[in-house]
């Protein structure tokens, strides 16, 4: 607000205090990982290496070696967000740059899958998977991924594109260029801050994602590692040390990113509504 | 490069229900200059992005020498066109931005080279030519804007509105240069303006348009001394022309203001134009000062003449002040009549 | 269709892909729940009408899951809307950047993947020596299984609060400035500019957030199914979606229940048709597909 409140230290503290929560969380699981034994949030014992013998044992109770569910893991949320981006991108500069017949359905369309929360079809696309032969492979939940973000990918790309110069296409068009060449050479370096965003988005949201590989793969190969640390969840002993260590590895990544992007985050988490 | 002669036949653009250009005929020669000159959303626009292909015409036909070409996509065009912004593209050096177009013919790189620095040379922005848009001036911006559109020779070249993003003393030399230019150049060419004084300074012909309309294509000359209706008296001039609403019978009468004028004509209502530059201080007609202002050289008076508001242009060595009374005469070589509807009438 | 040709070519990707994971399941759903399929019937499913619907009358235990579902819906909502009302008026009344530092801390939850964030929540509520809360009050028990409710709540509540402070954060920087400052100058102070200039304010965003996430958190279960499974016990926090999820997909009694489960399905994709088009009607629809003024493809 655009007046600063005398006690605004005060709010601070109080902020501190309940966000402590997710504070003691990550410090848990970064302790954890680290140490051999901590109780609460105190180490007790050694520096504790066990924790990450995930690293290098090839295989902990007929589990694939991690670098397996790292390796898929990267290769599904990259792949998520290169087809997510291309894919919105492409649908948004027609939807929002050409004329063709019920171009106003269409967007109409697209904005109400926006809002329907596609986790509710999860037993229909088991079946849609079974039936195109994909279940059970990475390249399957990929689709299944980006295809189920499209609408929203496709709604923030069209925003971008919406603000376009329409003299630059014009311009590009007189200069000699199809519609094909002005999107991929004017209209898709000139939205970058937008594939930027949309990229970003997409890539951690596959990096997180669990029900999708939970429901739609089965063999140890194809596991991400959202799996690989599920697969510890519920044992008889639950092993919290090894644990955290998986956890920290895995979301290592994710913080990196978190630092890097916040500005582009806070906008895109709001699912590009405007309050 | 050689111009093209350019024809439109009966061109028709609708949007939705409206009717953004209702019936143009106009025909350019071969290196010609000619500027479309209106207010906003006089179609003006419209028809240059008709011309450039962007818009698809509702009906009628444009050539291009004998190719018809109104279907033909932009590309199929050969023409060279200059927006407003300019609408260079912020991530491409302006070399590249120039190139463009010739990157898209699959011009060798070479020869690519030399031209985008032989034309880069003709205008004067070689030192630039590794920045991008946003790190050199406006003027520069500009020239590189012509540049793109010149580079690959087009038999048309199309500016919309170039110069109105400029500072107003860079324009007038932009003015110029590009005048300069064109003729050099010989290349046919569209100039689409909503300033009168551009137009009739830059262009060989102008056609004045209003609501979708052409309603005078001549010569700057000719628009300024015989504009053919109310609407170009008006418009075309500055300031701009007097135009006194009254009767025709014999001579010319407006409320308390008797004029005698040419021929005699008896039409009955009408309108009587008079340029403010053309009114003479000296005669039998009597006004009332009511405002002076002044222009510099000159002072423009504003008259209270027989119940009419009229202007008029002053030498600044007349002494006068508001509320004075002054001897008027509106000489009949200057004056322009025009019939109830608007239409001039001694055509 | 030549002239259509490049703009069918850009919308092709996005529209096969869009038929095959949306419009294809919506008509899968409401088929599977109008046969038996179900591990007894793979070989030969048959048409049942609304036998499966019918059956859902008759169930148990569908009033205890209704009983579940309402119950995490509301509390969580309210957990919800709250803070991230309290988030988006504390982190506004303080310096820029430190607001954006707390926004971006809770903004952590949502972002951390799901399964690591349930792990640290597994890993707090645990018996000690791990879990803090047996430690700090020193009744060692697993916190998961002794309060399921609660720890469902929370874990759930941290995430969501993000979204309602996102979008309230942006209304309140869409109020006028003159607005704080002719309160300023009216002489109220703080709480009372919020009471008075800000809450009255953000009504519409309220009402917005709070439907969208009635209906959002309807369909959702992937925290439940990671905390407790449904459990502890028999469907103690089952919810509608849940039960649906399981029935056709996970090896639940032995017996995989495909058109039970569509049926249950079906109600949720009502919701989410029902989610979509109040969204609509949020948007200016109008406003957003203004004509484009290039007419060569």
């Amino acid at each position: 607000m655009p007046l600063l409140p005398q006690r605004w230290r005060l709010f601070v503290i109080l902020l501190i205090v309940i966000g402590l929560p997710i504070l003691t969380g990550l410090v848990w699981l970064i302790l954890t990982s680290l140490f051999d034994r901590v109780h609460g949030l105190i180490p007790q014992g050694p520096f504790g290496p066990e924790n990450w013998r995930f690293l290098v044992e090839p295989s902990i109770q007929g589990r694939p070696p991690v670098w397996v569910a790292l390796f898929n893991s990267i290769v599904f949320s990259a792949a998520v967000a290169v087809i997510e981006v291309l894919v919105s991108a492409m649908a948004a500069y027609a939807i929002s740059r050409m004329q063709f017949p019920f171009r106003r359905t269409y967007l109409g369309f697209v904005l109400m899958l926006h809002a329907f929360p596609a986790i509710s079809l999860i037993i229909a696309i088991f079946y849609v998977l079974r039936i195109l032969g994909l279940f059970d492979t990475l390249m399957g939940v990929i689709l299944v991924k980006a295809s189920l973000e499209l609408p929203l990918g496709i709604w923030l790309m069209k925003g971008f594109f919406d603000n376009l110069s329409w003299e630059m296409e014009m311009g590009a068009l007189v200069d000699g260029a199809s519609r094909w060449t002005v999107f991929w050479r004017i209209a898709l370096p000139m939205v970058r801050p937008g594939i930027l965003a949309l990229g970003t988005f997409a890539m951690l949201s596959a990096w997180g994602e669990f029900i999708l590989p939970f429901t739609l793969i089965v063999s140890g190969k194809s596991w991400t590692m959202a799996l690989y640390l599920q697969s510890f969840m519920g044992e008889a002993f639950t092993d919290y040390g090894l644990m955290a260590g998986v956890g920290l590895f895995y979301v290592l990544p994710v913080v990196l990113f978190f630092l890097l992007g916040q500005k582009y985050l806070l906008n895109i988490y709001s699912g590009g509504v405007k309050g | 490069m050689s111009g093209v002669t350019v024809r439109i036949e009966g061109l028709v653009k609708h949007f939705g229900r409206v009717e953004a250009l209702k019936m143009l005929d106009l025909e350019l020669k071969p290196g010609e200059l000619v500027a479309f000159l209106g207010p906003s959303g006089c179609g003006k626009t419209t028809t240059l992005l008709l011309m450039a292909g962007i818009y698809k015409p509702t009906a009628g036909e444009i050539y291009f020498d004998d190719n018809r070409v109104d279907q033909l996509h932009p590309r199929e065009r050969d023409i060279g066109m200059v927006f407003q912004s300019y609408a260079l593209y912020p991530h491409l050096s302006l070399f590249e931005n120039i190139a463009f177009p010739l990157r898209l013919q699959r011009v060798v790189k070479s020869e690519v080279k030399r031209k985008v620095e032989q034309t880069a040379e003709l205008l004067g922005i070689t030192e630039q030519l590794q920045r991008r848009p946003g790190m050199v001036s406006g003027g520069q911006q500009q020239r590189a804007a012509l540049a793109r559109a010149l580079v690959k020779e087009p038999q048309l070249l199309l500016l919309d509105e170039p110069l109105s993003n400029l500072d107003a003393l860079i324009r007038l030399s932009a003015r110029a240069e590009i005048r300069r230019l064109q003729q050099d150049l010989s290349i046919t060419s569209i100039l689409v303006t909503h300033d009168q004084a551009e137009a009739l300074a830059m262009a060989d012909r102008v056609a004045c348009f209003s609501v979708g309309e052409v309603q005078q294509y001549a010569t700057p000359d000719e628009l300024y001394e015989r504009p053919a209706n109310t609407f170009v008296a008006g418009f075309v001039g500055f300031p701009p022309m007097n135009l006194i609403e009254g009767t025709f019978n014999g001579g010319f009468k407006a409320k308390d203001l008797g004029v005698a004028v040419p021929d005699g004509h008896s039409g009955g209502k009408g309108h009587l134009g008079i340029r403010p530059e053309d009114v003479r201080f000296d005669g039998d007609i009597l006004g009332k000062v009511l405002l002076i202002e002044s222009l510099g050289r000159d002072a423009l008076l504003t008259l209270d003449v027989g119940g009419n508001i009229l202007k008029a242009m002053a030498a600044k060595g007349m002494e006068s002040r508001p509320g004075d009374e002054v001897k008027l005469s509106f000489p009949q070589q200057w004056l322009h009549l025009f019939d109830v509807n608007g239409e001039r009438l001694d055509r | 269709m030549r002239r259509f040709g490049a703009p069918l070519l850009f919308l092709l990707p996005a529209s096969v892909l869009i038929l095959l994971f949306f419009i294809i399941p919506v008509f899968v759903t409401i088929a599977l729940s109008l046969t038996d399929l179900s591990t007894a019937t793979i070989r030969n499913p048959s048409w049942v009408g609304f036998d499966n619907y019918l059956r859902l009358f008759s169930d148990p235990f569908i009033p205890k899951i209704l009983g579940n579902t309402a119950r995490y819906v509301i509390l969580t909502l309210t957990f919800n809307v709250v803070m991230g009302l309290v988030l988006a008026i504390l982190t506004s009344l303080i310096p820029e950047r430190w607001g954006d530092n707390f926004r971006s801390l809770w903004l952590l939850p949502r972002i951390l993947p799901p399964v690591v964030y349930v792990f640290v929540w597994q890993g707090i509520m645990a018996r000690a020596p791990f879990g803090i809360i047996s430690e700090i009050t020193g009744v060692n028990q697993s916190w998961i299984n002794a309060a399921p409710w609660t720890t469902i709540i929370l874990a759930n509540g941290f995430v969501g609060a993000s979204f309602g402070m996102l979008i309230f954060t942006s209304a309140i920087r869409a109020i006028p400035r003159e607005l704080f400052y002719s309160a300023a100058v009216d002489g109220a102070g703080t709480l009372q500019t919020v009471r008075r200039v800000v809450l009255p304010l953000l009504r519409w965003p309220i009402l917005f957030v709070t439907v969208y996430q009635t209906l959002s958190l309807l369909t959702s279960f992937d925290y439940i199914l990671l905390l407790t499974n449904g459990g502890p016990g028999l469907f103690k926090t089952t919810v509608w979606s849940l039960h649906a999820y399981k029935l056709a997909l996970s090896n639940y009694f032995g017996q995989i229940e495909f058109g039970l489960a569509a049926a249950l399905a079906t109600f949720l994709v009502i919701i989410g048709v029902l989610v979509s088009v109040v969204y609509m009607r949020i948007f200016n629809f109008n406003a957003l597909v203004s004509q484009p003024k290039i007419e060569v493809n």
